[in-house]
């Protein structure tokens, strides 16, 4: 039918030519906003401090040369929606009678911390949109393992995400894993 | 399809232009911050909800609730189902504690006045003044609202110890009923119903289903009495000049004129004791009457009372009230006539129950007259008001602001400011009930506790008036034996176990006794108060002639409690501001309610601005015409037209709340002295100017298409005959229909079996999956509006204020519908209003799914609707294509006007929906979810019962059911398997939605339609 062919067309292209106009837009006004900090930052003082960590926690040797199971400080993995970032007792349980050998300066911020009963503002790596829900309970129950998403953080000195330019931790990367599991691929699994 | 632009085209085409506004939009130098516990609390575990059973504070019922925490915040507040009274329901000012918690103009420190303004003070200086008054400046006046046992007990102590004196002051006063129990029975007792045991129930105009003693209980047993079951169900009868809510949910009305409760209730007691009943020491009273007199003082007919006579003469009847509807010169009178027509009728120790012991704390307007005089004489240096807002809530002409000003030293212990606090010297932040310990003695037997659910919150430096109470008597060198209430609940709890543990069943260790009361919420033990079933002899002082009222108008001004703010103490709180009043559905202003008849006669409409004038003031409210008021009154509800309060009930006052206390004169009952709300007559003007009405109210009929159709009891058990009947009727308009071109039927009614359904046995489509489905039972359901508000807290709907709502932008999930079928105040007979709460259907054939042009409306595998937000690009084509509008569109970003700290309210669970975006009912997709990671965890099915919904979860009339319906032993998939089971529209659409509805069951004949 001729005529739903050039329907087709004039919407494709309208479509197109506003959709383009709104990238334009939006990196027009995205540029001088990207100089601000962005709401939820700690402000200018914080600034300096934004790339590190207020301890320098090694997971690689945490994780990896001394084999501690990821679930002993993400306590609530296994039951939780969230895997829990350890409070600072948990860290205290080793490091009361653990002085750390190779920066000790650093183990000595978590009794700084404990003492002031301070919490440690960990910097966060990890996280999905808000309209996304990821249960890590579900995960974990299916064997998945921690490193899937989170990458060889036992090898990790320093946590980063893992490669986001590639699209890691995006819907198309979780999707990919849950057709290739079998697992639902519902909306509504993750989106409510 | 083939050839055309097809859906996925343009998603394609509008998904390009998503993602590179995506890449551009990313910014990397976000940081969010990780903030956890140092020394974690026992029992959080982050990302789960832990559960609190308390006790309710938002009124003097002491119904059982469970709170709903997250990392240590209170985000929920459903039912206690293990609670003896509530039984797992709640009503909207239950549930709104929430925003009572989180109200953003709660009082952050304590204050003090100095020079007509208020100046923040530390505790340390205001406990050093509260305890230099109280000790050096002259005689105490403590005003408190009624508290629980223990609270209560502590500060009648604490006011004696210091010789002063405490007065319990209720706006919503049952003085006339103690009075009348005790002239009729000599108990000092309120009269306890059990409504679910009476076969034929008639109310005196009491509202008992929204503001009488304890709505929630008995919309559970009015449930149970008037509900359909087993082909049987009890009839209710209203009598009273204006249908309230309770009144709206009688099978007849007896539309009697305000005053003429007592001569009823003796003229229908004097036809029984004719008819050979006894009424012991009020025979003669009671012989002196007829039905003809008491049926011309009331404006019905005398067959009206006389078959009301028979209904009982049937017997186990049970009469109600008067109430508050009945708080006129002779309330007494009234309250008494109908405990004597109980009696008469078999009622007492059947169905009304009178204890001999004295239960909790007794209010009296009786009392506060007498404070008052006391303060305006100078009797006080010192008076103490909390839980109350005295200055609002009583006739201005009761003079109690002047008297209050006269005292030297006024303190005040409120959570927010009020007209009360803005005359004291010493503000105190008050915890709110759900930060603080006390109790509650719903009944006899019955003790409920009430726990802090949270820590106070930070931003307001609240504590507790008893704690502050005990500090302050410690400074002043009395001992009650506990630094903080909680010691004193704990050591009154030991004493009381000590004392009566063996007694009533309660031995054992009393420390894992308080455990498990912490852990249940309440605990019942044998009720052994003595009883009380005879009448005494009759006390001659009483009169039950008809109250005369003052005022020269010619309508009677009815003044009542509003079912959504009660006395006016909860009209700070937006979701009860938004949410439609039961009635009328107007919300966020006031109204006055005209009949028809009277408007004509004014020259009125709904929405015309009238002038009501008394004698002691006048009010300007839109009139709103109702045919379920008499002809001759006029009624308004309080709760309106705060001048000093909290910011959002300042709003309501600004966008024409009124108070309609003040055109009442301080008249009260001369025999129990409880304050007359219905007291004078007005005259009402209208004012040439006119207001839209705020209102949710599309229509009040229902135009032929039978939304909410009804059965008769008698043809109940004999539906396959009407079916039968029907083939000419709608089921053959529905054949007719479905042999036009173009419509493709999907045989199933829903059932069990019927699924895996045609064509959705393909991809994820194909395994075995749940089919969540409702039932609601329409028979059951009050029309209360609580599953409004736990939906609105459950899923974080906002409130999107007056004017917006006047543009039809409201945003609840769920709404309740009211259609007027047979409301007629002009004589006694049937009365049939329709109630149907309407929600997202989930339809198996969804109408808003194929018009979605970005698959955000599409269909789970477990059969729910659903809405994926994030697809969401808010053409709003599903709303239109939906024919039960039940789709609401997020026209600006109402979420994120919403104040600090209310938005901690919020459930983490659930997505904040902003601007542009298309929402609605989810079915609780969130509990869905949650329940089902749990179970396949644990490696098993879902049970039935696991998944609740939010608004199932405080339906006081259990009228709710959710379930699986392909689980044929579910309790949803029992409960439609019903001869009174329809969907709505379904057979004209053919949209197969998952909601069950059970229709109402009347007692006179309805024109079924082809339901």
């Amino acid at each position: 039918m001729p005529t739903a062919r050039t329907k087709r067309q004039w919407l494709t292209a309208g479509l197109g030519s506003v959709s383009l106009l709104g990238v334009a837009l939006l990196v027009a006004w995205q540029a001088p906003n990207a100089q601000q900090p962005s709401e939820g930052s700690e402000g200018a003082a914080a600034e300096a401090d934004v790339a590190s960590q207020p301890i320098q926690f090694p997971h690689d040797t945490h994780a990896g040369q001394f084999q501690i199971d990821c679930q002993y400080c993400h306590f609530s993995a296994e039951r939780s929606v969230d895997a829990g970032i350890p409070p600072v007792a948990t860290c205290m349980g080793c490091h009361q009678v653990v002085p750390g050998r190779t920066n000790p300066a650093e183990v000595a911020k978590i009794r700084e911390y404990h003492d002031s009963d301070t919490p440690i503002p960990w910097r966060r790596i990890y996280k999905v949109s808000d309209h996304v829900n990821f249960p890590h309970l579900r995960h974990v129950a299916a064997d998945v393992a921690c490193q899937t998403c989170h990458g060889q953080v036992q090898e990790m000195g320093v946590l980063e995400t893992v490669a986001p330019e590639a699209g890691n931790l995006k819907m198309g990367w979780c999707v990919s894993c849950h057709l290739e599991r079998g697992a639902s691929r519902d909306c509504t699994v993750c989106h409510y | 399809m083939s050839d055309g632009f097809g859906r996925r085209d343009f998603l394609k085409v509008v998904g390009v232009g998503g993602t590179s506004a995506a890449a551009a939009g990313c910014s990397t130098d976000t940081v969010e911050r990780l903030i956890p516990y140092v020394t974690p609390p026992e029992e959080i575990t982050p990302g789960v909800a832990t559960w609190y059973a308390t006790t309710c504070g938002e009124c003097g019922s002491g119904c059982g609730v469970r709170v709903r925490t997250r990392e240590g915040r209170a985000v929920m507040i459903e039912g206690n189902p293990d609670h003896p009274v509530s039984k797992g329901g709640l009503c909207s000012r239950g549930v709104s504690a929430l925003q009572g918690l989180y109200n953003p103009d709660r009082i952050a420190t304590p204050m003090r006045a100095v020079n007509g303004s208020f100046e923040p003070v530390s505790w340390d200086e205001a406990l050093e003044l509260l305890a230099d008054r109280l000790g050096t400046g002259g005689r105490s006046l403590f005003l408190t609202g009624p508290k629980g046992p223990t609270e209560g007990n502590f500060l009648n102590r604490f006011a004696d110890r210091l010789g002063g004196r405490r007065v319990v002051y209720d706006a919503l006063d049952d003085s006339a009923l103690r009075r009348a129990a005790k002239i009729a029975f000599g108990v000092d007792a309120l009269p306890r119903y059990q409504i679910g045991e009476a076969d034929f129930l008639v109310s005196f105009g009491a509202d008992f289903l929204e503001t009488w003693l304890s709505p929630v209980h008995f919309a559970a047993e009015f449930a149970s009495m008037h509900g359909v079951r087993d082909g049987h169900k009890g009839r209710f009868v209203f009598i009273g000049s204006r249908l309230s809510l309770t009144g709206q949910n009688a099978d007849e009305w007896i539309p009697a004129r305000p005053g003429s409760e007592a001569q009823v209730a003796l003229a229908v007691a004097g036809e029984l004791v004719r008819r050979g009943a006894d009424a012991g020491p009020y025979t003669a009273l009671v012989s002196n009457t007829d039905l003809e007199s008491a049926a011309e003082a009331a404006g019905v007919e005398a067959e009206a009372l006389s078959a009301l006579a028979d209904r009982f003469a049937a017997g186990n009847g049970l009469a109600l009230g008067p109430g508050l509807a009945g708080h006129h010169a002779g309330a007494t009178a009234a309250n008494l006539a109908v405990l004597i027509l109980n009696a008469v009728a078999g009622a007492v120790g059947r169905t009304i129950h009178l204890d001999a012991t004295p239960d909790g704390e007794a209010s009296s307007y009786g009392d506060m007259v007498q404070a008052v005089a006391e303060m305006d004489a100078g009797a006080y240096g010192v008076a103490v008001v909390s839980g109350a807002n005295p200055v609002y809530s009583l006739p201005p002409a009761s003079g109690f602001a002047d008297a209050f000003g006269k005292v030297p030293f006024k303190v005040a212990f409120a959570t927010a400011p009020d007209e009360t606090t803005a005359i004291a010297d010493l503000v105190l932040p008050d915890a709110h009930p759900l930060e603080s310990w006390g109790d509650a003695m719903p009944a006899p037997g019955k003790y409920s506790v009430r726990q802090p659910v949270m820590r106070p919150i930070h931003l307001f430096d609240s504590r507790p008036m008893s704690d502050v109470l005990l500090e302050t008597a410690s400074r002043l060198g009395h001992d009650f034996g506990a630094v903080t209430f909680h010691e004193y609940l704990r050591a009154a709890n030991r004493s009381w176990l000590a004392a009566n543990g063996e007694a009533v069943g309660l031995a054992g260790d009393p420390n894992a006794r308080w455990r498990e009361l912490l852990r249940t919420g309440s605990v019942s033990y044998a009720d052994t108060s003595p009883k009380v079933e005879a009448l005494q002899p009759p006390e001659t002082a009483v009169g039950f002639a008809a109250p005369s009222f003052q005022g020269d108008g010619d309508l009677t001004l009815v003044v009542y409690p509003s079912p959504r703010f009660g006395d006016g103490a909860h009209a700070n709180r937006p979701w009860l501001l938004e949410l439609p009043d039961p009635v009328s559905k107007i919300m966020w202003h006031s109204w006055a309610e005209l009949n028809p008849t009277t408007a004509e006669r004014l020259g009125l409409r709904s929405g015309d601005v009238v002038r009501i004038a008394s004698g002691e003031g006048e009010v300007e409210v839109p009139a709103w015409v109702y045919p379920g008021v008499r002809e001759d009154v006029v009624a308004v509800a309080m709760g309106g037209g705060h001048t000093v309060y909290a910011e959002f009930a300042r709003t309501f006052a600004d966008g024409g709340g009124v108070n309609p206390m003040t055109l009442l004169p301080a008249d009260a009952d001369a025999e129990s002295a409880a304050l007359a709300l219905v007291s004078t007559r007005v005259s009402v003007t209208p004012t040439g100017e006119w207001r839209r009405l705020v209102s949710t109210e599309g229509s009040h009929d229902q135009d032929d298409r039978n939304v909410a159709p009804a059965m008769a009891l008698s043809a109940l058990g004999h539906a396959a005959d009407a079916a039968a009947e029907d083939e000419h009727g709608h089921d053959g308009q529905r054949r007719e229909l479905q042999e036009g071109g173009g419509f493709v039927p999907v045989p199933t009614e829903g059932r069990a079996e019927d699924f895996p359904l045609p064509g959705s046995d393909f991809g994820e489509y194909a395994d075995d999956h749940p089919r969540w489905a409702m039932a609601i039972d329409l028979d059951k359901c009050t029309g209360c509006g609580v599953c409004v508000t736990a939906c609105q807290a459950e899923n974080n709907v906002p409130w999107v204020g007056e004017r917006e709502a006047m543009n039809g932008r409201e945003m609840h999930w769920l709404r309740l519908e009211r259609y007027y079928e047979t409301v007629d105040a002009s004589h006694a007979g049937p009365l049939d209003v329709r109630l149907l709460p309407m929600l997202c259907q989930h339809c198996n054939n969804a109408p808003c799914e194929p018009v979605c042009p970005v698959f955000a409306a599409y269909h789970t595998p477990d059969g729910l609707n659903a809405q994926a937000y994030n697809r969401c690009v808010g053409t709003r084509y599903c709303a239109n294509n939906c024919p039960y509008k039940v789709r609401v569109f997020n026209w600006y970003g109402y979420t994120s006007d919403i104040p600090e700290p209310m938005n901690w309210q919020f459930n983490p669970d659930v997505t904040v929906r902003d601007n542009g975006v298309m929402e609605k009912c989810t079915f609780c997709v969130q509990r869905i979810r949650d329940a089902g990671n749990r179970a396949a965890v644990e490696d098993r099915e879902v049970r039935d019962g696991e998944v609740y919904t939010a608004c199932q979860s405080v339906c006081p009339a259990d009228a709710i059911v959710f379930g699986n319906i392909r689980d044929a032993g579910s309790r949803v998939a029992a409960a439609v398997d019903d001869e009174r089971t329809y969907r709505v529209l379904d057979e004209l659409i053919n949209t197969q939605p998952a909601v069950h509805y059970l229709k109402k069951v009347t007692f006179h004949e309805v024109d079924e339609g082809g339901h």
